[in-house]
């Protein structure tokens, strides 16, 4: 059922690593070109930077042969002749991966990927539009829990067909909004999408181990990392459950019960530590990423939780922390033979870590602290020097 | 077949050494599980995190706090960074230089930091330079410039850059009666500045590895510069064609090194350029819009493709 044979993915997935291993020394190139004779796959790929820039005009022809489509026959049409043709473009865009896939045979190259997240975004807009009609009527033809339920569900059939982990990402977001709708209270929501992720959990943690030093290792490994983080949010009322916050999904502003609010309080500090410990215990790089990500985020709204004042000197206090952990780890691990302990190394042994490291420095001049142009006298305390204002992008003083 | 059963059929071949074969089976089992990127990252997370905290703390409290404190506190930790970061450097060299452990990098980044923090307190607190305050930019910049140089530190040559650009900003806005035009053609001088710069770095050999990341600052810069000239200004066919030959520099540097991001900036910013320079000529609207971007796009796609097929493989 999947739109790739597993032998090309095996293939590409050796030919990634036959030329990661060349790049540390570990083989020759001469033992990688004889290798890579033996690995060969007919799909045809390309580098991260056309890729996207293949998505982002696939988008727009996408985009304007939809506008032009409207314009043509459906602008005096009713919403449902709308919502159906808009369903007809999305499955017409299925297609069209499909065809990319099979006849062209492109792989990740970001023409069939635009037709695959068009597809399953403009049959949601289709519903939407088609069912606008009963969205006072009965729960179950209401636009607004019918089209994420049919996302989630084509999401989740694009995430296994074309192996594209941000259909996952879909799916899951589709599916935590749609509990709104199940349930009548705040605290009923959070603990649907908590269980919702937790049973998924399981499923995906039982198959896994099928899975391991195969191509499809990667992609259990990104969908049990994003189910964590899913759960991790789901706990975090701080986050999730914030008028500020994004992630805030809809649905009644009741307050929360205080047995609820400290039991996710106990949750928010219980669950990193078990995702790390998942994360090392299976060397799976992408859960043990969310396991830091999960426990950065409980010590940043910790004092939120609690109703404590922030101070300004908690960064640093927060920084020294995590500078400190880090060259802890690091001498403890160095310190065993062969700077190996207890199979954890600090050595760099994958190129492919040298090139995110590279990618996250260049984007790091982008977000850096920077000084700014200076500001009159401020007497006041309340007024920020903002030595970390400015110059670049994204940076706060906030904390 | 999977990695595990190639990587056996190679070895029983003789392809690889029974060595070979035991190093990397470990590698596909992750074992020993690398620890490398998760420290950096914590690292520069820590590196940040304390640096904000520090600025939030010396802007809120330098009064009850004092200026000596502040004073004191800045300047030892800068010292005590740039000591042990002098201390601990390996021999200078123009070629590549690992960094002699994991925390040397950051230690450098941090005391960069905190001399903008400091510096940044000075003038808000004195404003010694009143008027020309914006020199301390240039001066970090050269600072800045030195220590990338004499430690081979990307984190600090991001800074270098940005203070350098900061600083020509802040000298514009200086300028009685400033007009956009003149910001724009700032930011192109400062993009063919640096643009040379690292050019002649990397062909004198002095941190040649250096080179794609002025290239693509000054890239960006200049990009935006001439995108800014077609949607501003009243000559946009001048900086149209300015725009196209900084495309077809682009396609040259980035087809023949198979740097594709260069590749993918002369597309994206030339499309955009082009079309805002069609809109401006003509008046486009609804269908004609439509019919416009369907067209332009498709062609954009299928050159696309070509690139790929012919220079594109996966990089």
């Amino acid at each position: 059922m999947k739109a790739y044979s597993a032998s090309d993915e095996e293939a590409i997935r050796a030919q990634a690593l036959l030329k990661d291993w060349a790049g540390e020394g570990y083989i020759t190139p001469a033992q990688r070109e004889q290798m890579e004779r033996e690995t060969i796959c007919t799909l045809r790929r390309t580098n991260i930077f056309l890729r996207l820039a293949a998505f982002g005009f696939t988008l727009l022809i996408i985009a304007a042969a939809l506008g032009l489509f409207y314009l043509a026959f459906l602008e005096r049409s009713t919403a449902t002749t709308t919502g159906v043709f808009v369903m007809l473009f999305a499955l017409a865009c299925y297609a069209a991966a499909e065809l990319a896939v099979s006849q062209a045979k492109l792989y990740r190259f970001g023409i069939e990927e635009a037709f695959a997240v068009c597809s399953v975004v403009l049959l949601c807009v289709g519903i939407f539009i088609a069912f606008d009609v009963y969205k006072g009527g009965p729960l179950l033809v209401r636009p607004k829990l019918v089209a994420p339920l049919i996302g989630s569900i084509c999401s989740l059939w694009i995430w296994h067909r074309f192996g594209l982990p941000y259909a996952l990402l879909g799916a899951l977001l589709s599916a935590a909004w749609q509990t709104g709708y199940w349930v009548s209270t705040r605290t009923e929501q959070h603990i649907a999408v908590a269980a919702f992720f937790a049973i998924a959990q399981l499923s995906v943690i039982a198959m896994a181990p099928r899975y391991r030093h195969t191509y499809l290792h990667q992609k259990v490994s990104i969908a049990e990392a994003l189910l964590w983080l899913g759960i991790y949010l789901a706990c975090n009322l701080e986050i999730s459950a914030s008028h500020r916050s994004w992630l805030d999904w809809g649905g009644l502003h009741d307050e929360f019960p205080r047995p609820f609010y400290w039991s996710t309080w106990a949750l928010i500090w219980c669950v990193p530590p078990v995702v790390i410990l998942r994360g090392l215990r299976q060397k799976d790089k992408a859960v043990f990423a969310v396991g830091i990500l999960s426990a950065l985020l409980t010590l940043l709204t910790n004092k939120s939780y609690l109703g404590t004042q922030s101070n300004t000197w908690d960064p640093m206090i927060l920084g020294a922390l995590l500078i400190g952990v880090a060259l802890a780890v690091r001498q403890w691990v160095s310190t065993g033979p062969g700077g190996v302990r207890y199979g954890f190394t600090a050595q760099r042994l994958s190129g492919t870590d040298k090139s995110l490291l590279d990618a996250g420095i260049a984007v790091s001049g982008l977000v850096s602290p920077h000084i700014q142009a200076p500001a009159p006298p401020a007497p006041s305390p309340e007024v920020r020097f903002g030595g970390g204002d400015s110059g670049g992008a994204g940076a706060s003083s906030d904390f | 077949m999977t990695i595990l059963n190639r990587l056996e059929q190679w070895k029983e071949r003789g392809t690889i050494s029974p060595a070979q074969h035991a190093l990397l089976v470990g590698r596909v089992q992750e074992e020993p599980f690398s620890l490398f990127l998760e420290l950096n990252i914590l690292l520069y997370v820590g590196i940040l995190a304390f640096i904000l905290g520090l600025g939030w703390t010396v802007s809120t409290w330098s009064e009850q706090l004092g200026e000596v404190v502040v004073l004191v506190v800045l300047t030892t930790l800068f010292a005590a960074c740039l000591g042990y970061c002098f201390s601990r450097a390996p021999a200078w060299s123009p070629a590549e230089t690992p960094s002699p452990n994991l925390a040397f990098d950051y230690v450098l980044y941090l005391g960069c930091l905190v001399w903008s923090v400091e510096l940044g307190y000075l003038e808000h607190r004195y404003e010694l330079l009143s008027s020309q305050s914006d020199l301390y930019l240039l001066a970090t910049a050269g600072v800045f410039f030195f220590l990338t140089y004499r430690f081979d530190n990307r984190f600090v040559l991001s800074l270098a850059l940005t203070s350098l650009a900061a600083w020509c900003g802040l000298s514009l806005s200086r300028w009685p009666g400033q007009q956009t035009e003149e910001y724009r053609l700032y930011a192109i001088l400062y993009s063919l500045l640096i643009a040379t710069a690292g050019v002649t770095l990397q062909r004198r050999g002095l941190k040649p590895h250096f080179c794609t990341t002025y290239l693509n600052v000054a890239a960006n810069v200049l990009f935006w510069a001439l995108l800014s000239g077609i949607f501003q200004s009243q000559d946009y066919w001048v900086w149209c064609l300015a725009l196209l030959a900084a495309c077809g520099l682009s396609l040259a540097w980035g087809l023949p090194r198979r740097q594709f991001s260069f590749v993918a900036y002369a597309v994206l910013y030339g499309y955009i350029g082009l079309s805002a320079s069609l809109f401006r000529l003509s008046s486009m609207r609804g269908t004609e819009l439509l019919i416009f971007f369907f067209l332009t796009g498709t062609v954009v796609l299928v050159l696309l493709l070509f690139l790929a097929r012919r220079f594109g493989r996966e990089a």
